[in-house]
């Protein structure tokens, strides 16, 4: 079975660099570009890291948000955007995770975004933490609300 | 079809063709599709298009499986869906008899298609799988064992209801404790399912056939033969039928009856004593054309009956040959003439607020003689006795205190249900069982036993001498 995905993954490849490629052009108005070098790194460690995760994704709509969303914070500079864009990676997937896949991927971008704006004001380091305190607080939500209830799929902590 | 050659990696493939018996009958497209690469029927270049068709159908059902709200999810949960995928494409594929057919399908007809039809057929075999249900509920047999009630009426519907054809097509989800006697644990899913439903629909027709009185009596034969309750063991109650019916015609009995005489049996056994195993072979073989014919059986009953054949006559043979045919030749095993009546009745159990109530006040008590003498003015019935105990309401020595109290008959009775498994073996008397170094979990059956061995050897023999008259289809606890 792991043999398949990995040529899944080899012959999506091709198509996921053209699609965040073709995103320089929204992003070179805040300086931000992305060279097909960087794109081919990222990806390779996004997928260390989704490995690392034991997680499969087969689309790449949650990198392309990240370009999208945190292209526009006045916290990211090109020198440390790559480098970013894979620390990001990285604290989504762990996220998704520790949250059992309870929180949709947009609400999740969307809620780094925030944290990262205001609580951290750019730190990443910050907002792995801030995240970190999140997600046990998540869980400990979702532990009494079972033990309360029962299983309850459709809970989901207000953010 | 075709010669044999070594391909580059010098395996051996069949030119010209592949065999169906050689393809794995779980993950049948993958293997089919590594066979016709190794045959030259498909290209490195198709088989990648091919896997990337089921990848698009994979993420797309991440998508749905996620309700559009994530495009990742753990790699257990993407395998189970890939899985999934793969078993309603193989219930497609499999449906063709040559496997050249089946891939002429996968390079030229839109993968989606086969996918789709591949469904339809899983569909549609859950179908036929809720039909058979109902058919095997109506027809059910009147007999007191567990595993065959529970996973009729609980463990199959359980199934029906949690069955998932998009994204568990592959899971058989129950847990049928039931054997039959034959199984075929290779499929998986909604066939392995139809196919138990199936076989357990002949097997329950078969018993029908016969009068339910004798069914219940074997049963109870059997029970005794094998020295435990037969209510709570696995066993199949069709092989123990057909068996049974077959030695019936052996001993010249009718075809349409279960019951072995003593007599019988011992004609039986002078018989096969003295027979080779090929010789066992054909008079059992006679057996079943004739119990088949007497019985006017349908085509497909009498398949699955030639298909246990030789499993009866391996039994046959081996118990010939060790002289132990009793264990599978059932005779009417009479009750002891001394067997006692124990009372058991179920409706003059304690309410449970009234137990609650007295274990409450039993806990309560300061010393264990208070205790004791509390329990036995008030506990008259045997389950209630049972549920006191399993409730953990006494302590060490106060369990002691309480077996003393108790007379050889109580002791007996508990006896039978805490040495159920040393009982099994006829040469165990309960002294010898008491030298033997067994670990009981339960509190008040390790302080059962202690105090046992504590006592003199007249006692014991007395409390053994009950336990060997009491039979276990008395003392129904479940």
């Amino acid at each position: 079975m792991s043999r398949i995905f990995n040529s899944l993954y080899v012959s999506m490849q091709e198509e996921h660099l053209t699609e965040i490629l073709d995103l320089n052009e929204k992003t070179q108005e805040y300086g931000l570009v992305l060279t097909l070098k960087d794109v081919q790194c990222m990806i390779a460690a996004r997928s260390q890291v989704l490995y690392g995760y034991g997680r499969v994704e087969l689309g790449i709509e949650v990198t392309k948000e990240f370009i999208e969303e945190f292209s526009k914070s006045s916290f990211i500079q090109q020198e440390n955007y790559v480098d970013a864009l894979n620390e990001l990676h990285e604290i989504f997937y762990y996220l998704k995770n520790e949250t059992e896949d309870k929180i949709g991927d947009m609400k999740l971008v969307h809620k780094m975004k925030e944290v990262f704006e205001n609580d951290c004001e750019g730190s990443l380091d910050l907002l792995k933490s801030r995240l970190e305190e999140y997600a046990e607080e998540f869980r400990r939500q979702l532990m009494k609300e079972s033990f309360l209830e029962g299983e309850d799929e459709n809970w989901d902590l207000k953010i | 079809m075709g010669s044999e050659n070594l391909n580059e990696k010098g395996e051996l493939y069949i030119q010209g063709g592949i065999r169906k018996s050689q393809l794995h009958r779980n993950q049948y497209t993958i293997s089919l599709m590594n066979a016709g690469l190794r045959a030259g029927f498909l290209s490195s270049h198709e088989m990648l298009r091919i896997q990337n068709v089921f990848m698009q159908i994979l993420q797309e059902l991440i998508n749905r499986y996620t309700q559009g709200e994530s495009t990742s999810v753990t790699t257990e949960t993407a395998e189970n869906i890939l899985t999934s995928i793969m078993y309603a494409s193989d219930a497609y594929l499999y449906s063709f008899d040559e496997p050249e057919k089946a891939l002429t399908y996968l390079k030229t007809i839109d993968v989606r298609r086969i996918y789709e039809r591949g469904v339809e057929k899983v569909s549609q075999c859950f179908i036929e799988t809720k039909q058979l249900y109902k058919e095997i509920m109506a027809n059910k047999l009147e007999i007191p064992v567990v595993a065959y009630n529970m996973t009729i009426d609980e463990s199959l519907p359980v199934f029906l209801r949690k069955y998932g054809i998009i994204f568990d097509a592959h899971n058989t989800m129950a847990s049928i404790d039931y054997p039959l006697a034959i199984d075929d644990m290779q499929l998986q899913g909604v066939f392995y399912m139809k196919q138990y439903m199936e076989r357990l629909k002949m097997e329950t027709e078969f018993c029908s056939l016969f009068d339910q009185k004798e069914l219940l009596e074997l049963l109870v034969h059997y029970g005794r033969e094998c020295r435990f309750n037969y209510r709570i063991e696995l066993f199949n109650i069709y092989e123990l039928m057909l068996n049974n019916a077959i030695f019936s015609i052996l001993s010249g009995g009718e075809g349409d009856e279960v019951r072995i005489s003593e007599s019988q049996y011992k004609r039986l056994e002078q018989q096969f004593m003295s027979l080779t195993e090929s010789q066992i072979r054909s008079v059992i073989s006679d057996a079943m054309i004739s119990l088949q014919q007497k019985l006017a059986l349908h085509s497909q009953l009498k398949e699955y009956m030639n298909g246990y054949k030789e499993n009866l006559v391996q039994r046959v043979a081996n118990a010939a040959k060790h002289n132990s045919l009793r264990t599978i030749i059932i005779t009417e095993r009479e009750e002891g003439s001394k067997s006692l009546v124990l009372k058991f009745t179920e409706k003059d159990r304690m309410s449970d607020i009234q137990l609650r109530k007295l274990l409450h006040q039993i806990m309560a008590c300061k010393r264990k003689e208070e205790k004791v003498k509390l329990i036995l003015s008030n506990f008259q019935f045997f389950h209630d006795y049972l549920d006191m105990l399993e409730s953990d309401c006494l302590y060490g020595d106060e369990y002691v205190a309480l077996f003393h109290a108790f007379g050889d008959m109580e002791l007996a009775i508990l006896g039978k249900i805490v040495f159920y498994e040393e009982l099994r073996s006829e040469t165990l008397d309960l002294s010898s069982i008491l030298l033997l170094e067994n670990e009981h979990q339960i509190e008040w059956q390790l302080r059962f036993v202690q105090c046992l061995q504590q006592m003199n050897r007249e006692r014991i023999q007395a409390i053994g001498n009950y336990m060997n008259e009491m039979e276990f289809e008395q003392m129904n606890f479940y």
